[in-house]
Order: C-alpha cells, then sequence, then structure tokens
C-alpha cells in the first residue's frame, strides 16, 4: 500500500463523471470513425480522441491506438508552447503532425486540438488524431524503412491555426492537401477531423454548464489523482529491485546489424523508473521513436502489464519516470527519421515486458509476440478514374504465448489493433487480387504453451505498374520464448512465391515496380512459446499436428519423437472413439 | 379463440395469454427445465391449458422467445462442422479481423472457431469482385471434399466463398455436391443465410447458422411433438433476433437467425404499446438482476444493427440494436484500493444474491441500497411472497462503503444508485445521442423487475421528458411475441456506383426479393391484405466504407434523384454534412417482408371511476433532492384505475416491479394502465 494518502474529493461523483467523459470520447471516437472518408480511418479506426485539461493534462482517451495517446499528449504541449491560451479565441482549431516541432510520433498521424471555452477563458481542449494513409514526402504512404531524415516522410507541420474564430482558412487546407497524394480524401478527413473536436466542444459545455465548472474540475482532480494512487498501488505491490530487458531489431532501416532496445525498470517503493539507457544509437533508416513515441509505449506496456483497467490520463505519468539518453533510437536527434517507429515502439514493449518477467508472478509473464507493425503499401493508378490508390495495411502475427494459454494467433500485438481490410472490400476497391489469407504454418513458438502463429497475405497486381513498399521487422530474429519455451518463427517477404522466379525480398524494401500478375507475398512472425516444449499435453500437441498449425516434421523436432508418438496414438483413440468414417449423424442427440 | 406468447429464460419462463374475445391478457411466470427447455414449455402450457379451461383446438396461434441458439454457442454443444470454402482462406474464420479482443489484457482471448482447421477444406473456385468467374469448381473436387467431410463426422456443413454474394453458382454446385455425398448433413450456405460482402462476418454467420443448426432442428421436433401432444393443432412461430416471427420452416433453415430472440421480442413489445400509448419515439429500459438492456425505437421502428457479437463471435442477420452492460439489481458495490467506488459489472446474481435476502451474500449490491432507501419494501419483496433483511443490507453498507468514505448510510446507498444511474445513462447516450439522436424527443420506456424503480431519475439524468411503465413490466417479452408480425429479411449486395443503370438494377433486385418474400408469406398463410414491405438501400459516398441506409418508402416518388436528394439528407442526419456532387455508391438492397399476424385487440379495461388514487400506505423513502426521508405514499397498481393521478414522492408496487416517483414529479394512469411519469422539459 502506498504510504501517500491521497483522499479523494468526492469518489461518487468522480465515477459519474468519469461516465460523462467517456460518454463523450466514444461520442466523439463514433463521429470520427463513422464521418471519416478514408478507409484506413474508417474500416481500420486508426484514429483517437482525448479530453485535456488546460494545463495540458490528458484527462480522457478512448481506446483505440495506445500509440496515439504519445501525439495527443505532445501536440496538445506544442499547442501550449506556441500559443498562450491567452491568445486563443473560441472556435480556433489547430493542427501539427511534426515529431520535433509539435509533439508528433511520425508525419501522417495528423493532430487537431481545439480550445473548450467557459465563461471567456479556456478550460479545456478536445484532441483527436488520424493516420492519413499519405501525407506527402517521398514514397506513397509516406513511410519507408529507408528514409534517411524527416525530410523525406512528408509534409512536416508545425502548430498552425487551421480555423480561427470558427473559419477554416481553405488556403491553407488546401495548401496541406495537394501536398499529398490523394488531397480530395485528406480535405474531407482534416474537416472531419475538425467536427468532431467541435462535437467534443459542444458535449464538454454542456457538461460543464449543468454541473458547473468547479465540481468539474474537482472531478478532473479527482481522477488524476485516482490514477496515480492506483498505478502506485500496483507499483508497491512489486518486489524493490532491478531489471533489465531487452529486444533487438533487425537493424536500423537502412541494413547493418541488429539494433538492440534495452530498458532497465528500478522498483523503488512506488516509485517505478524505466530507464532506456543501452539502447541502440540513433537509426540511419526511419525507425527512432520520439519522446511521445516512448511515452506512449510505456504508458501503455504498464497498463498491460500491471493494470489492464487504469485509466488512460497524465495520472500514469506522474507515478513513473523514464530516462532515454539522447541521441539513441529511443530519443533520436533531429532530423532523424521516424516514419516505421511503430516497430520500434513494439520491440520497446518487448523490452519492458521482458524485464518485467523478471518482477511479475509467472501467471502474468508472457513470451515475446510477433512484436512488428509489418506494413504493406501498394500504390498504383485507379482501375476507372484518374489519379493514384495507395493501399496500405498493416498486418497482425503471432501473439507469445502465457502460463495458462498458447499465444493467439494472427492477431495485432501491443501499439496497435487495427483491423484488416476484408478481402472482398480491396478487390472491390483496387486493381489487385488475394490469392491467399492464411495461418503460417510452423511459425508459433514451441513450448508447453505455444507462440501463436503469423499471418500469409499473398497479393497480385492486375494491371502493370503497381508500386509497392514494405517496413517489417522480425526476418532475421524470431519472437523469444521463456521460461524454457521456443522462439517464434521469422518474418520473410517473397516476390512471385511458388514461381521459378520467386525471390526474397529485405524488409524494408521500397519503390519496387511490379508487373501485372507478379504476386508479394508476406509472412508475420510467430510468437515465443512458455515453458519446456516437453511439458506440452499429448493432446494439445495431437491438435496441434491434427488442424497443421504445426507439422509432423516440426514436431518431431521441437517435441521430440516419443512425444510425437503419444499425441498420434491419442489422436487415434479419439477418432475411432467417435467412429470415424462412419459418417453418423447428430451423434447422441436423437 | 386464444394467441399464447412466451419467452423462455435461464431461469424462467413467462407466458403471456391473450383471449381474442375479451382482450384480456393473462401472465404467467414458471420455472424453465434447463436440460430439456421443451419440457418446462410443455408443462407450462399444460398448466395454462388446465388453469384457464382451454380448449387446446381454440389456440390459434403460439408464439416464443428462445435462446436455445445462442445458449448452443455459449455452451459449445453445436454440432461437428464442415466448412468447404475458396482454396487459400480457410484460415479468414480464424484470423478475423487480426484484432485481438482487449488492447491491454491478454488474459482475454479471440473464442476458437467453430470449425476445427482439419474440417476447413478448400476448393479450387474463385470469383471475381465483378462478379466474373476466375476458376469454376470441379463437381470431383467437391464431391471428394464432402467425402472428407462425411468421414470426420461432420453432422453440418458450412458453404462460403469469396464474392458469392455477387455470383452465387460455385457456392450452389457446392450445396449439391454436400447434398449428394451427405444427404442428412444440415447445409448452411453463405449465398442464402447472408449474401452480404466482407468474407469474415458472412462466413461467421453461415459458420454459426451450420453449428447451431442440427440440434434447433432436434429442439424443434421435440417441441411439435409436445404442442401436438396437448392438442395444439398449429404449429409454434419463434422470434427472430430482428423482432419479428419465423415459421418453423424458417428456423429449420435459418436458425442463427434466433440468437437474440427474447429481448428482441421485449423491444418490439414496447414499441408496441408505447406506439399505441402515443409515443413513437423511446428508449427501451430493462433491468433484471444482473444486467441492463437498452435500444432505441425511432417513429416506432426499432433500430437494426448488422455488427453484434453472439458468445464473442459476429453475426450479421439483421438484429435489433440492442446495448447490454453489466449494471443490474444484483450489482456489486465495492470500494477499490485506490479508493473509488464501483458498482458492477460483478453481480451477486440469484445466487447468493442480494445481502438482504439472506443466502450468503455479504457485499452490498444495487439492491440492498435501494432497500436501505425505503425505495423497496424494506419487509418483503414480490407481493410479500419473498422475505428481506434490510438490518442486514444496512449494515453491509455501513461497514464496506459508508465508513471507508465517510458519508452517512443513506448517502453511500444513494451513492451506489448514482453510480449505477450513471452508468446506465452512458448506455442511453451510446444508442441516443452518440448516433446523433436528441433525447428530448425520446421517452424512456422502463420494463424489467428494476426499470420502473430507476427510470424516474436516470430520466431526469438524461434530460428526458417522459417515463412510461407498462403493465406487468416483468413479463413484457412474453407480451411482445403477441405482438409481433411475421417478419422476412432478404439482402442482395451489389456494391456500384448509383447511375441510371444500377439504380434499375437495385430496383429489380427488390423486386425480386419482394417475389420472394410474396411466396413465403403465401406459404405461410398470410393473404395479400396483410402483406407489408419496408424497402431499404444502403449506400456510401464512394471511397467510403460505412453505409448509411435509406428508407425507399419515405421518398415520393422511387427515382434516382430522389434517392440521391434522401441519401444526403440521410447523411447529413447522420454525420452532421453531405458532399453535394461525389459520387454515391448503393453496397445493399434490402427488403423486411412483413406479415401482418391481427393485433391484439385493446385490452380496454373499463375506465376507473375514481380518479383521485387510494395510497396503501406510507413509508419513509430517503430523497437526495431533500438529503432525508421523506414519508412516501405506497400505492398498489391494482388499485390505480385509468385517468388516476400520483404525485411524487411516491412509490407505485406491484408484483414485479416497483415504480419510484420523486418529489415533484407526477404520474397518470393511461387508458390501458401504463404509467406515464410527465417530467417536463426542466431536464434536471
Amino acid at each position: 500500500m502506498t504510504s501517500i494518502e491521497e483522499r479523494l474529493l468526492d469518489p461518487v461523483t468522480m465515477e459519474v463523471f468519469s461516465n460523462r467523459l467517456l460518454s463523450i470520447t466514444e461520442d466523439m471516437g463514433n463521429l470520427l470513425i463513422r464521418a471519416s472518408f478514408s478507409t484506413n480511418i474508417k474500416e481500420r479506426r486508426d484514429c483517437s480522441v482525448g479530453l485535456f485539461h488546460a494545463d495540458g493534462r490528458l484527462i480522457a482517451q478512448a481506446a483505440h491506438i495506445p500509440l496515439h495517446l504519445g501525439s495527443l499528449m505532445g501536440g496538445v504541449e506544442a499547442v501550449l508552447r506556441r500559443w498562450p491560451v491567452e491568445r486563443m479565441r473560441e472556435g480556433d482549431a489547430f493542427m501539427c503532425n511534426d515529431p520535433y516541432l509539435a509533439g508528433g510520433t511520425h508525419m501522417p498521424d495528423v493532430t487537431i486540438v481545439t480550445p473548450i471555452f467557459h465563461n471567456g477563458s479556456v478550460r479545456f481542449f478536445a484532441a483527436n488524431i488520424a493516420h492519413h494513409s499519405d501525407f506527402g514526402g517521398s514514397v506513397p504512404g509516406s513511410i519507408a524503412g529507408s528514409s534517411p531524415t524527416v525530410f523525406q516522410e512528408g509534409l512536416r507541420l508545425p502548430v498552425i491555426r487551421l480555423v480561427r474564430a470558427g473559419e477554416l482558412d481553405e488556403d491553407l487546407l488546401y495548401l496541406v492537401a495537394h501536398n499529398t497524394r490523394e488531397p480530395e480524401e485528406r480535405m474531407l478527413d482534416l474537416e472531419v477531423q475538425v467536427a468532431t473536436n467541435r462535437r467534443g466542444v459542444e458535449l464538454m459545455t454542456a457538461l460543464i454548464d449543468r454541473e458547473g465548472i468547479e465540481t468539474v474540475e474537482r472531478s478532473v482532480e479527482d481522477i488524476l489523482t485516482y490514477t496515480r494512487r492506483r498505478l502506485r498501488n500496483r507499483i508497491a505491490a512489486l518486489a524493490d529491485g532491478e531489471y533489465t530487458g531487452e529486444a533487438w531489431l533487425d537493424d536500423d532501416g537502412q541494413g547493418g546489424d541488429p539494433v538492440p532496445v534495452r530498458v532497465t525498470a528500478r522498483v523503488a517503493g512506488d516509485r517505478l523508473t524505466l530507464d532506456f539507457s543501452g539502447s541502440g544509437p540513433q537509426a540511419r533508416g526511419a525507425l527512432n521513436m520520439v519522446e511521445s513515441a516512448l511515452n506512449a509505449t510505456v504508458c501503455y506496456a504498464i497498463k498491460a502489464l500491471l493494470d489492464p483497467e487504469l485509466m488512460p490520463n497524465s495520472g500514469i505519468f506522474e507515478a513513473v519516470e523514464i530516462d532515454a539518453p539522447a541521441g539513441t533510437i529511443v530519443n533520436p536527434r533531429f532530423p532523424g527519421a521516424v516514419g516505421a517507429r511503430s516497430i520500434t515502439c513494439n520491440k520497446a514493449s518487448r523490452a519492458i515486458f521482458a524485464a518485467f518477467s523478471g518482477l511479475l508472478p509467472p501467471e502474468r509473464v508472457m513470451a515475446a509476440g510477433h512484436d512488428s507493425v509489418p506494413a504493406i503499401v501498394f500504390s498504383g493508378t485507379w482501375r476507372d478514374r484518374p489519379g493514384t490508390y495507395v493501399y496500405l495495411e498493416t498486418i497482425g502475427g503471432g501473439a507469445g504465448a502465457r502460463r495458462d494459454a498458447d499465444g493467439m494467433n494472427a492477431v495485432h500485438v501491443h501499439m496497435t489493433n487495427t483491423t484488416n481490410l476484408p478481402v472482398e472490400a480491396l478487390e472491390h476497391e483496387y486493381p489487385l487480387r488475394v490469392d491467399e489469407y492464411a495461418l503460417v504454418e510452423d511459425s508459433g513458438g514451441a513450448g508447453r504453451r505455444r507462440g501463436g502463429l503469423g499471418i500469409a497475405r499473398q497479393i497480385r497486381a492486375l494491371a502493370d505498374d503497381v508500386i509497392f513498399s514494405i517496413r517489417s521487422d522480425g526476418h532475421i530474429l524470431g519472437a523469444p520464448g521463456v521460461l524454457g519455451g521456443l522462439d517464434g518463427g521469422t518474418a520473410a517477404l517473397i516476390r512471385n512465391h511458388g514461381t521459378p522466379s520467386a525471390e526474397y525480398l529485405s524488409s524494408k524494401v521500397s519503390h519496387v515496380a511490379m508487373k501485372r500478375d507478379e504476386s508479394m507475398r508476406i509472412e508475420t512472425g510467430g510468437g515465443g512459446g512458455f515453458g519446456p516444449p516437453s511439458e506440452r499435453a499429448a493432446a494439445d500437441l495431437a491438435r496441434d499436428i491434427r488442424g497443421g498449425y504445426v507439422s509432423r516434421e516440426a514436431a518431431a523436432r521441437d517435441y521430440g519423437a516419443e512425444k510425437v508418438g503419444e499425441a498420434l496414438r491419442l489422436d487415434c483413440r479419439e477418432a475411432s472413439s467417435l467412429g470415424m468414417g462412419v459418417g453418423s449423424f447428430e451423434r447422441g442427440s436423437k | 379463440m386464444y394467441r399464447i406468447g412466451f419467452d423462455v429464460g435461464g431461469t424462467f419462463t413467462d407466458f403471456a395469454v391473450l383471449d381474442e374475445r375479451s382482450g384480456a391478457v393473462r401472465h404467467f411466470k414458471l420455472p424453465s427445465t434447463p436440460g430439456d427447455l421443451s419440457r418446462g414449455i410443455a408443462e407450462g402450457l399444460a398448466h395454462l391449458i388446465r388453469s384457464l379451461e382451454l380448449d387446446p383446438g381454440l389456440i390459434r396461434f403460439v408464439g416464443h422467445g428462445t435462446t436455445t441458439a445462442t445458449n448452443m454457442v455459449i455452451e459449445r454443444r453445436g454440432s461437428r462442422t464442415g466448412l468447404l470454402t475458396t482454396r487459400g482462406f480457410r484460415d479468414v474464420l480464424e484470423i478475423g479481423r487480426q484484432t485481438r479482443p482487449h488492447l491491454y489484457d491478454y488474459g482475454i482471448v479471440n473464442p476458437p472457431p467453430l470449425v476445427d482447421r482439419e474440417n476447413r477444406i478448400e476448393v479450387a473456385e474463385r470469383v471475381a469482385a465483378d462478379g466474373s468467374v476466375v476458376e469454376a469448381p470441379s463437381d470431383a473436387e467437391l464431391e471428394a471434399a464432402a467425402m472428407r467431410l462425411r468421414e470426420a463426422g461432420a453432422a453440418a456443413v458450412a458453404i462460403c466463398f469469396l464474392h458469392s454474394y455477387r455470383m452465387p453458382d460455385h457456392e450452389a454446385a457446392a450445396r449439391r455436391a454436400v447434398e449428394k455425398v451427405m444427404p442428412e448433413a444440415f447445409v448452411s450456405v453463405s449465398s442464402e443465410v447472408l449474401p452480404e460482402f466482407r468474407e469474415f462476418e458472412r462466413l461467421s454467420t453461415t459458420v454459426l447458422n451450420a453449428y447451431v443448426g442440427p440440434r434447433m432442428a432436434a429442439y424443434l421436433d421435440r417441441l411439435l411433438g409436445r404442442i401436438r401432444d396437448l392438442g395444439i393443432q398449429i404449429e409454434p412461430y419463434t422470434v427472430h433476433s430482428n423482432g419479428g416471427l419465423m415459421s418453423m420452416r424458417s428456423v429449420r433453415a435459418f436458425p442463427v437467425r434466433t440468437c437474440l430472440s427474447g429481448p428482441a421480442a421485449g423491444v418490439v413489445g414496447a414499441a408496441e404499446v408505447a406506439r399505441d400509448a402515443g409515443f413513437p419515439d423511446i428508449i427501451t429500459f430493462d433491468v433484471g438482476g444482473t444486467s441492463t438492456d437498452v435500444s432505441l425505437v425511432h417513429q416506432s421502428r426499432p433500430r437494426f444493427t448488422g455488427d453484434r457479437l453472439v458468445a464473442d463471435y459476429p453475426v450479421k442477420t439483421p438484429m435489433l440494436d440492442i446495448h447490454v452492460i453489466g449494471a443490474g439489481g444484483g450489482s456489486i458495490a465495492r470500494i477499490d484500493d485506490a479508493g473509488a467506488l464501483k458498482v458492477g459489472p460483478e453481480s451477486a446474481g440469484a445466487e447468493p444474491g442480494p445481502v438482504a435476502y439472506g443466502r450468503g451474500g455479504s457485499e452490498p449490491t444495487i439492491t440492498d441500497a435501494n432497500l436501505v432507501l425505503g425505495r423497496l419494501d424494506p419487509g418483503a419483496l414480490l407481493a410479500g411472497r419473498m422475505q428481506v433483511d434490510a438490518r442486514a443490507a444496512r449494515k453491509a453498507i455501513r461497514r464496506r462503503i459508508a465508513e471507508p468514505l465517510g458519508l452517512s448510510v443513506e448517502a453511500a446507498a444513494e451513492g451506489i444508485i448514482r453510480i449505477a444511474i450513471a452508468n446506465m445513462a452512458r448506455a442511453i447516450r451510446t444508442v441516443s445521442t452518440e448516433r446523433g439522436h436528441d433525447l428530448g424527443r425520446f421517452s424512456l420506456f422502463a420494463y424489467g423487475g428494476a426499470g420502473p424503480l430507476h427510470a424516474a431519475e436516470l430520466a431526469r439524468d438524461c434530460a428526458m421528458p417522459r417515463v412510461v411503465v407498462p403493465v406487468e413490466p416483468g413479463t413484457m417479452c412474453a407480451r411482445g411475441i403477441l405482438l409481433s408480425d411475421l417478419v422476412f429479411d432478404f439482402v442482395r449486395s451489389a456494391v456500384a456506383e448509383a447511375d441510371d443503370e444500377t439504380w434499375q438494377a437495385a430496383l429489380a433486385a427488390l423486386n425480386d426479393m419482394m417475389a420472394e418474400g410474396s411466396r413465403l408469406l403465401e406459404q405461410d398463410g398470410v393473404g395479400e391484405a396483410d402483406r407489408r414491405w419496408r424497402r431499404m438501400v444502403e449506400a456510401r459516398y464512394k471511397g467510403q466504407n460505412h453505409e448509411v441506409r435509406i428508407d425507399l418508402d419515405v421518398l415520393e416518388v422511387p427515382s434516382l434523384p430522389e434517392f440521391i436528394r434522401a441519401f444526403e439528407a440521410r447523411h447529413r442526419e447522420e454525420y452532421g454534412y453531405d458532399v453535394p456532387g461525389r459520387a454515391v455508391e448503393i453496397v445493399n438492397c434490402r427488403l423486411q417482408a412483413i406479415g401482418r399476424v391481427p393485433t391484439v385487440a385493446d385490452a380496454g379495461q373499463e375506465s376507473g371511476v375514481c380518479i383521485e388514487a387510494i395510497a396503501r400506505g406510507e413509508r419513509p423513502v430517503w430523497f437526495r433532492s431533500e438529503g432525508d426521508f421523506l414519508p412516501t405514499p405506497v400505492f398498489d397498481r391494482a388499485d390505480l384505475p385509468p385517468g388516476a393521478r400520483v404525485e411524487g414522492p411516491a412509490v407505485i408496487e406491484e408484483m414485479s416491479a416497483t415504480t419510484l416517483l420523486h418529489p415533484g414529479q407526477s404520474a397518470r394512469v393511461d387508458r390501458v394502465g401504463n404509467i406515464i411519469i410527465e417530467l417536463g422539459s426542466s431536464g434536471s
């Protein structure tokens, strides 16, 4: 228990008020998703919303994408640095994206911040962020793993007042939109982002009018105090000490040797420090994560490891200290490129999870997942109209095994959780065809509990001059298992799979020109296993082999011939007891 | 002539019997029989026939709501199912949308696929997005695949190929192959179950339909047999998740459509009762022991959704959009380690139940808080059938909530209820304001055991002007069944830019569906005069991926320009803006074919003589506005004739529910016995 007994002022009102805030962020989030135009926001929900106090503290975030918390907080701080609240006017709205100037994490994530006034002064902010599928720069989609600086990564927006006292600056909007590859979609989506905050302002103002500003302010303080206290209680329950974890990237975006992300977690009483000293040098490619990306990663990992229901707000940061030496991959110097930072964020999560495996009871320990955010981008000319399409998708993979369960197959892990684009929607929209969408057999790390399987997605060009880019990781190093579990399978990119001209490409190629009927196949990594393979239950292994999750050869290699024999015998018995081959109908129900 | 509706729940089966001559409705509540639900149903029906001295031959209608299919999925008791699908895509069922169910909690995992991987068989066939054939399947391969499933012991087969919503021939060929090789198997074909694009949701729905198919058929056989044994000659209807009725034949083919059967009937009943009472716009508010269901009814039409999970599996058949939260009478109040007061979602359920029930419950619940505040009768519940110990409730709240927070017991109990109300209010905003509706235009329609108790405070909190409490709020679902129509849903997906040609194609598709609907209604004996149609087109701006639904029946002339205008208006309504001049894409054409069943004659209870209601007694009830207990009159609902008026504070009790009126609120009883509480427009 914490020694600091900070009493909540009014627990009942706080709880009532939390529900109000959640309603408001849900409302804004719904509007943003449903009204936006681009597939990336509306179908894949790559966006988030938040409410802030006038002093910049986050008070509520709708839980869509954990990584967005960093840019939202960084964006509001940047707005406050650039525009003192005294100079803001009702109806203003600010726009920004830049990682070095405005707290962003990469250029396609554009933040809109709108002040909320009460009696003539700014009391709160509504903010939202959306990932635009292209924001200019050297490649469609704006992100190439090998970009050397932010100048290749699209249009940089410092804090800009896009709406002035209710009036949208259309010239500015045009300027921004026409520096991207799909200007009409950009304009529509940015306008939806502005409208989303307007809705937040409306709802928040109604709440203040109803409850009174004092009650609202008091409840906000209670919420932040409560979150801080709750997290400190979780930290205090851990044994004091120091634990280090690490994770390795295949390269820094421009090739070369694997790069570590290292973190030391120090627990002293109810204080937690995460020190990233020992992490690799600033990447030459686009894998750098700036401060706001690191903050978001820490917030995510702490919630996942210690308290999944903890409310995401600034109270979390009041209980945790973060150190990251400048000039490293987790705190780069301008103008280091950052586009593919989500891969590094997931590796940083892996490192934090690894450090905590020394701190947590076994039932809460998880092996590494694929811990990447493999992103593929296809672009080309529309089938039936002029202009360029950009199809971007990030692909899930295997999650790590836990003491009580195999790792989940084919999911996003850690900082992202975006849905796929349905094959039927993809084929309807773009001149592309999906050949296969499947689990990668044998990709789950063997263990008492098996790691989850990765995904294979193979896409064929139906026209010439399709441009393909990818940023991915884990093509060299698989997800480590824990407590004797084996590593998950590595990821791979294969051009023209299954043909005589098949070739493996590297994890961060860009601008690959595809001709009609050529295909690209990405296979994502599997999760690591938990516990020694020898301890896997024969029934579980039997199911693995029967379903083809694990091939017989791989099973013999990883689990041993004896275990496989046991599993197969079990399977035979089960099959005969089921009356295999009889074709009986409705067994036992009549 | 009699009509019988019943709703089979986990604990109780509720019956409503309508005597068509007198218009009188009788309600019964009997224990369910979980092992074989049809047995409890038969016993209940036999009981009704005996006690009401009915001639079974005079029973003209039997309709029921059932969770048989849903429970089968929850308990994984469905049949062994195989899948035939396009080569390269058997794992779509397992990949789903490639998301994990909880962002932060890795203890929460995706549910296992209902078809084992080795029983998902791929066949070489492919249709392109425009419906053209890339590769045709061979009968030999289809039959070989079916052979494998037969050997694996599959009792049901799901068939789902890519783009079959556009070109169903390949699936039809697969069906023929399966029927040839496995004549006894239950077959579920995606282009029949849900011819709608987006493969995972269609596949999931088709698989669920197969998974529950054989056992649902067995259940229906048993039910029919038992009903016949009682001398009832007609076939029972089942409530569809969309609130309409389905014939036995339809349920056999599409059992997945019954997944939300019971709650849907409640909403339909609520919509009908409210319409009849003159309130077309309502939020239904159904509070039970562990959960609260809310839904929005606009212009007497419940809202539909295609995005629901049944036991964590996506099901995309049209369902009433019912939002469920974990807040009910049994929800537990607890102070957590950081000093916050939380109410639910943990529930004391029926066992051990609230502290006051004296069955071993030690943690205070919402019901305990209501007893402490005098809102529920501190002596006994269920019309005296159940003794409660209000002192034990008081002690638990004092020790566990009031003392740690430094509050009085009443303030603590009141805090518990305020938090529960805040949770409920959020659910209400989720279905209304978050979708662009103004709550100031909606009435709160409260039912379920604990709905009427919290309704007046909730309505005030949500700035809703009015509360409606129907007669017998505890048996709304059974009653709703008597008010449901026969409904068939049809859908055709054809993603195409709206121009003269595609508009004509859409109209043709709607006409096709009407022809099919007519055929089905004909089969179910619905005469032409009783047929109604609801034609809808779902469309979006080109480049969007969310559709809005346009009701064609509100168009003066169903022409393309009219349709585009209606689309833009709808888009403004839903999202707050439109984009004039941008191309519009038609995505789905939907048709509801409705067969009107004779409506229940107005209960028309004789109009009351005495308008001044007489209280049965008085007890102290605590109100926050007063910060104290007020002597509060207690009425027996049976004593309130049509036209009666009651001024708050007041408590109105009946067997299955208690209605609370706060100071300053007033209620009247309308001509059919509904309690109408007017809050005015003042909000708080």
